[in-house]
């Protein structure tokens, strides 16, 4: 590992060192310009570097191997990696559920907060005051109340909601008034003289709102939305509480507690939740930047 | 002929503001008519009661022969305000083209959407009226692609595609710099010519002087003088109208000494 941080040191040195001595002829601008491109490609490399390095670290904690440093003698954590090996599919295979109870619940989010958000703006005194209310009301609790709410709370009331409907739903419902929030800010982002241009064209306040405001107000919410789509995805985790939605959660503390390995159980679902974060975050950043192609 | 636009005692308050006090002008069919004086004269708003982007406080706006009173709320009120917007179109200072469309897109929006326009003809009325002012050339160009003048010149295309009867210009090239303020100025000179009534808020003295048949003086929410623009430069009846100009005069000084004194 040491041996190749230093081969890509010197790799990056050289260059540098190498487009300096070919471009004497090129103007001036040209040559900050690429200077500018070189800074910024090195950083990039070191900062890609000291990842790598931090990774091989954390690898080698779990490791199970002792380092000795003259006397002193490091113990890294042993895992069982025949535990992992027999027990990764099973745990794997909640990442399915993970996602699916995520992408049903953004969507009702999704609904629920465009609602919200237009009844916050409606000058219609029951509009704006159940818009409200419904916010207030869910933010003032905490998620995991609500999900015990609708799976324990509601069969007392002769309404039985199974595990994953019960958890779709206050997730879905969780996330709507937080995200509610998100467009609000959205269609306030939309210009006053956006609205009056299409008022001058002969608009009613719904065309107005469909074709205008919506559209630019939804564009501003995506980058937002994206975060709160994985921010979704760890907290769909709380739903393994209900005890009948298999997903990874569930899964890494039914194998963990089964085998008394917990840690390494833990760190499966961790592995898989980072993992699932990371793609997730990289497909938000392209569609973020296609995004901002045809803005102002 | 009955004026295309009669604005009658018309009052604007902005809370306890009167910024628009007893206005009372006609606007005959054809003429091209510049509204200048101080900003906070009260210029803009009456162009923009003109099609209620403002909401007159008392008074009646008449346009194409369809009366609206202040405070009309009714069914009929409403549906009349939205006739007299589709007899108008508005040039904005900040051009408000929509940022999530292209150029064809920002000029069929209108005849589709609110006219109910077949797209294919819709597209036709938008390429005619776009070679007008210039700018068929970026029809597939995203706003944020053109300069200040090329979105306002744009901005033109899109308020005649509705084919208006009387175009309303809200100070169009104040956002502009100043090397793309004639681009604007032509463009607005060749739609006069085609025999567009204008109503135009503007500190463009020159435009004034060539373009306008009548010029109206605003100050402190009155308007204070009309008259021919031979009349308003160089003959003002009215003491602040000779005070306006001769700031004008002053800021144009340094580059055209004289220019606007005949």
């Amino acid at each position: 590992m040491c041996l190749h941080v230093s081969v890509s040191w010197e790799k990056v040195m050289n260059d540098t060192a190498d487009t300096k001595q070919n471009t004497p002829s090129v103007s001036l601008g040209e040559a900050l310009y690429a200077a500018e491109q070189r800074r910024e490609r090195v950083f990039r490399i070191h900062v890609g570097v000291s990842w790598l390095v931090m990774f091989a670290l954390l690898m080698f904690l779990f490791s199970g191997q002792t380092l000795t440093l003259g006397s002193l003698e490091f113990n890294t954590i042993r895992l069982d990696f025949d535990f992992i090996q027999r027990n990764l599919a099973f745990v794997a295979g909640g990442m399915g559920q993970t996602i699916l109870i995520s992408v049903l619940s953004i969507l009702l989010a999704t609904l629920l907060a465009l609602v919200a958000a237009l009844g916050r703006l409606s000058r219609f005194p029951p509009f704006y005051a159940i818009s409200t209310f419904y916010v207030s009301l869910i933010r003032g609790t905490p998620l995991y109340l609500q999900i015990f709410f609708f799976f324990l709370a509601l069969p007392q009331l002769g309404i039985i909601l199974p595990g994953f409907i019960a958890g779709v739903v206050a997730l879905g419902l969780n996330y709507g008034a937080y995200m509610s929030e998100i467009f609000r800010a959205g269609i306030g982002s939309v210009g006053k003289g956006q609205r009056e241009a299409a008022l001058a064209l002969g608009m009613t306040p719904v065309q107005v709102m469909r074709r205008i405001v919506i559209p630019q107000a939804l564009r501003f919410a995506i980058p937002p939305m994206g975060n709160e789509f994985i921010a979704m995805t760890k907290d769909s985790a709380l739903v393994s509480a209900t005890g009948f939605v298999h997903e990874l959660m569930w899964r890494a503390t039914k194998v963990g507690r089964a085998n008394f390995k917990n840690l390494e159980a833990l760190i499966m679902a961790a592995v898989f939740y980072w993992l699932m974060t990371m793609i997730l975050s990289y497909i938000q950043g392209k569609i973020e930047a296609r995004m901002a192609k045809g803005d102002r | 002929m009955a004026p295309i636009v009669t604005v009658s005692q018309l009052h604007k308050y902005f809370g306890r503001l009167h910024v628009l006090n007893d206005i009372n002008l006609e606007i005959e069919r054809g003429e091209v008519v510049c509204i200048i004086g101080r900003s906070g004269s009260g210029k803009s708003t009456l162009l923009r009661c003109i099609n209620f982007l403002e909401e007159p406080s008392d008074g009646s706006i008449e346009v194409a022969g369809i009366q609206v009173r202040a405070h009309d709320h009714s069914k009929e009120g409403r549906q009349k305000i939205h006739d007299i917007r589709l007899r108008t179109g508005m040039v904005f200072q900040e051009f408000n083209l929509f940022p999530h469309m292209t150029v064809l897109q920002n000029i069929i929006e209108g005849p589709i959407t609110v006219k109910g326009m077949e797209r294919q003809h819709a597209i036709e009325l938008a390429e005619m009226n776009l070679e007008r002012v210039g700018m068929l050339f970026k029809k597939d160009e995203y706003p944020n692609r053109l300069s200040g003048g090329q979105k306002q010149r744009v901005a033109i295309a899109r308020a005649l595609a509705m084919e208006p009867q009387v175009m309303l210009f809200d100070e169009p090239t104040s956002a502009l710099d100043p090397e793309l303020i004639g681009e604007v100025l032509n463009v607005m000179k060749r739609v006069a010519m085609d025999g567009m009534t204008m109503l135009v808020v503007t500190h463009e003295m020159g435009f004034a002087r060539d373009v306008a048949d009548r010029i109206v003086v605003m100050a402190e929410g009155n308007i204070i003088e009309i008259g021919t623009p031979e009349q308003i430069f160089t003959n003002p009846k009215n003491e602040r109208t000779r005070a306006l100009l001769d700031r004008y005069r002053a800021a144009e000084a340094p580059s055209s000494t004289n220019a606007l004194a005949e």
